[in-house]
């Protein structure tokens, strides 16, 4: 008997009858479950395959790809973009390596869609660029693998990777802007969605977080305008503000203010992000017991003091998910330029497909476009799971 | 600062008032602690002893009155302050230890902070002090993943941080399973022999009446009481404690009037007082009964427990 199962044990076949008998078979309502799941995905199957779905041409991607990666934005300036999307890959395998860990059906999905994003991009005279950048990354990955081991090594490298990412942003709009660079309103395709999110995230964060303490003081009027600000921006939708950004500012702008619709709108775009940030953070700021800011006060540590080291972090802590969640909101909200006629990455896709070449090739320029968004933003989500478990270990 | 025949004065009272909306928290304290004094506070809850201490560093401010810490004048100038809170250290009911950070960095984090001490130079005092509270293999623990009385005892490391020359301990073992009270106590015991001016609100009556100097008794905002503890509690026979209580209490003396206030309570020390345990239960009984807190003792407290609170209390 204790033989046979050893032996059925060793047998793929029988291994996975065993499996199947305990997780999908195991009780009656398992079974009738099953049995509808299975029968749920042959149907959509089938109706997908009727409907040709899988009849897939992706060459409206590929010569496309400089549309939707970068839209308008000149060919001639293209070496530009280079510098920034290196280190962007380099310190983001970094990151991902000193702070996170991904299981292997992570590196699964993400690396699946990643290659196939850089396979149709990535073509041509580019390619080397895209895949030594690529390979840069995974590199960086596992340096930050190796470097976590000693506790020391990686603090240092987290104050390393800390500067990086507060040096991404201004180094890249200087290299693509600065000495007759590209102006905002010529940058396109993904590129621009990626601007747009990251800095509508660098200025509307702390914006948030300043905006939610003005709105926790105790001074009347300083929490008077937060609170004005907060609501009165949250009261409008992203898309409204994004119209009166891009039609009605123009019009009262003075001159000197007036340079970029982009810029333009990136304020508002920073000012939106900031006002629910805002909210967020304050939830934060109320699940703090007042015994810690007493005991801070205890301590001799004066307001700021208290703020900074005692209640933000550990308000910020709290709301990790709901952060997380409003940045990920944001990345894809950066689409609706798109109906502002910018060539974004939708934008550019809408372009494509109005191509007369590739009629009726929707379905592969917007599962790519669908594809590209998922997989930022299942990145990020991953590295919220693994910071919210990292900072847990002090939570009570 | 005043110097008396005990000592110098650091902590002045007078007259000190609180209100919360109606209710009268404190009723005009008055009181004094010398330098190396440590003084015991007793009291019901709601009593405004808790009230009282936190008065001290201004985690409450007082309506009316005046305190003076150390000379400088508790008032709504921040850089007093900031002077006095970095006097007077606190130890609470609940530790309010900071949870995000390690235990070395809440016992650092103040004198970084406030006294500018390099980091390694704040570290090292951190450690030395965890030390000597018993814990130093826990300096890089989280306060989670400690016992309540090993965390109760950071937090007296990180009060005693700020190298303060006063002490306030809020009920610091009420929070806490017995057997680990004893590790608590035995730190503070440890403090008040070092010198240390402690005022503590507690119940563990043995500890109370080892270190005290003196003993407050409030009672509904105001001290009922004040005296030494030989004045306030049986002296305890070596052998068995409560036997002794047991014993004072069947030999109680009603006619004696246990309110000793002031001046003597410092010389009272010398002279041994035999006050039954029952004598100061009789102390407490007039101010909690509407009747008697109407009849006498204390007019000004029967016109002022008009007030709501006062009056839902009783029922």
């Amino acid at each position: 008997m204790q033989s046979t199962h050893i032996q059925a044990s060793r047998d793929a076949g029988h291994r996975l009858r065993f499996w199947a008998r305990d997780n999908l078979f195991s009780s009656r309502p398992n079974t009738t479950l099953t049995v509808a799941t299975i029968a749920t995905l042959g149907l959509v199957a089938y109706f997908l395959v009727q409907q040709d779905f899988f009849d897939l041409d992706f060459s409206v991607v590929e010569v496309n790809r400089r549309l939707l990666f970068v839209g308008r934005y000149p060919q001639s300036e293209e070496w530009r973009l280079w510098p920034p999307l290196w280190f962007a890959f380099i310190l983001g395998g970094f990151s991902f390596g000193l702070w996170a860990r991904l299981s292997r059906r992570d590196v699964l999905w993400l690396g699946a869609a990643i290659v196939f994003i850089l396979a149709l991009l990535a073509h041509g005279e580019n390619g080397g660029l895209f895949g030594g950048a690529a390979a840069a990354a995974a590199l960086a990955y596992g340096m930050g693998r190796w470097v976590r081991r000693d506790h020391r090594s990686r603090s240092r490298a987290a104050k390393l990777a800390a500067l990086g990412w507060a040096v991404l942003i201004p180094f890249t709009v200087l290299i693509i802007v600065a000495f007759g660079g590209v102006k905002p309103a010529l940058w396109g395709g993904l590129m621009l969605n990626v601007m747009l999110a990251t800095i509508g995230i660098a200025v509307g964060l702390p914006l948030g977080i300043l905006l939610a303490l003005a709105r926790a003081s105790s001074l009347p009027a300083l929490k008077g305008v937060a609170t004005a600000i907060i609501e009165i921006t949250r009261g409008g939708p992203l898309i409204a503000w994004l119209f009166i950004a891009r039609f009605v500012l123009p019009e009262f702008l003075p001159d000197a203010l007036n340079t970029d619709v982009i810029v333009n709108a990136l304020v508002i775009v920073s000012l939106f992000t900031g006002a629910y940030v805002a909210e967020i953070v304050r939830g934060g700021l109320q699940s703090i017991p007042p015994g810690q800011i007493e005991a801070a006060h205890a301590v001799g540590l004066g307001t700021v003091n208290t703020t900074v080291f005692i209640v933000l972090p550990q308000a910020l802590r709290a709301v990790i998910p709901a952060l997380v969640s409003q940045i990920i909101s944001l990345w894809k909200d950066t689409t609706l330029f798109s109906i502002l006629n910018f060539t974004d990455a939708l934008g550019g896709a809408q372009a494509a497909i109005a191509q007369a070449d590739f009629i009726g090739r929707q379905k592969e320029v917007l599962l790519f476009i669908a594809l590209a968004f998922w997989s930022v933003a299942f990145a990020m989500s991953r590295l919220s799971q693994r910071l919210e478990r990292a900072l847990g270990i002090g939570v009570r | 600062m005043n110097a008396t025949d005990d000592g110098t004065v650091i902590i002045q009272c007078e007259q000190v008032e609180k209100w919360f909306g109606d209710f009268q928290a404190l009723k005009g304290i008055t009181t004094s602690v010398v330098e190396g004094e440590v003084v015991v506070i007793f009291g019901p809850s709601g009593s405004g002893k808790s009230t009282f201490i936190r008065t001290i560093n201004r985690l409450e401010e007082h309506d009316a009155g005046r305190i003076i810490v150390d000379g400088v004048e508790l008032n709504d100038d921040l850089r007093n302050l900031e002077r006095v809170r970095s006097e007077v250290g606190m130890v609470f009911q609940q530790f309010n230890l900071f949870p995000h950070l390690s235990v070395l960095r809440n016992v650092a984090l103040g004198p970084q902070k406030v006294r500018h001490m390099s980091r390694p130079k704040a570290e090292a005092l951190a450690n030395e002090l965890l030390e000597r509270v018993g814990i130093p293999e826990q300096a890089d623990k989280f306060p989670s993943q400690l016992s309540g009385g090993q965390q109760q005892r950071v937090a007296i490391a990180r009060a005693l941080a700020m190298r303060p020359k006063i002490m306030l301990f809020d009920e610091p073992t009420s929070a806490l399973d017995p057997e680990m009270i004893k590790e608590v106590l035995d730190v503070m015991r440890e403090l008040a022999q070092s010198g240390m001016t402690m005022l503590v609100i507690t119940h563990e009556m043995g500890f109370a009446r080892e270190v005290a100097d003196r003993f407050l008794f409030f009672d509904e905002g105001e001290i009922v009481e004040e005296g030494t503890p030989e004045h306030f509690l049986p002296t305890r026979e070596k052998s068995a404690p409560s036997a002794s209580s047991r014993r004072s209490s069947s030999e109680r003396v009603p006619g004696d009037n246990p309110l000793h206030t002031g001046s003597d309570s410092k010389s009272g020390k010398s002279v041994r007082h035999r006050v039954r345990l029952e004598a100061l239960r009789f102390a407490r009984r007039p101010s909690r009964s509407p009747s008697a807190s109407r009849a006498g003792g204390c007019p000004r407290a029967g016109v002022r427990r008009r007030s709501n609170f006062g009056q839902i209390r009783r029922t």
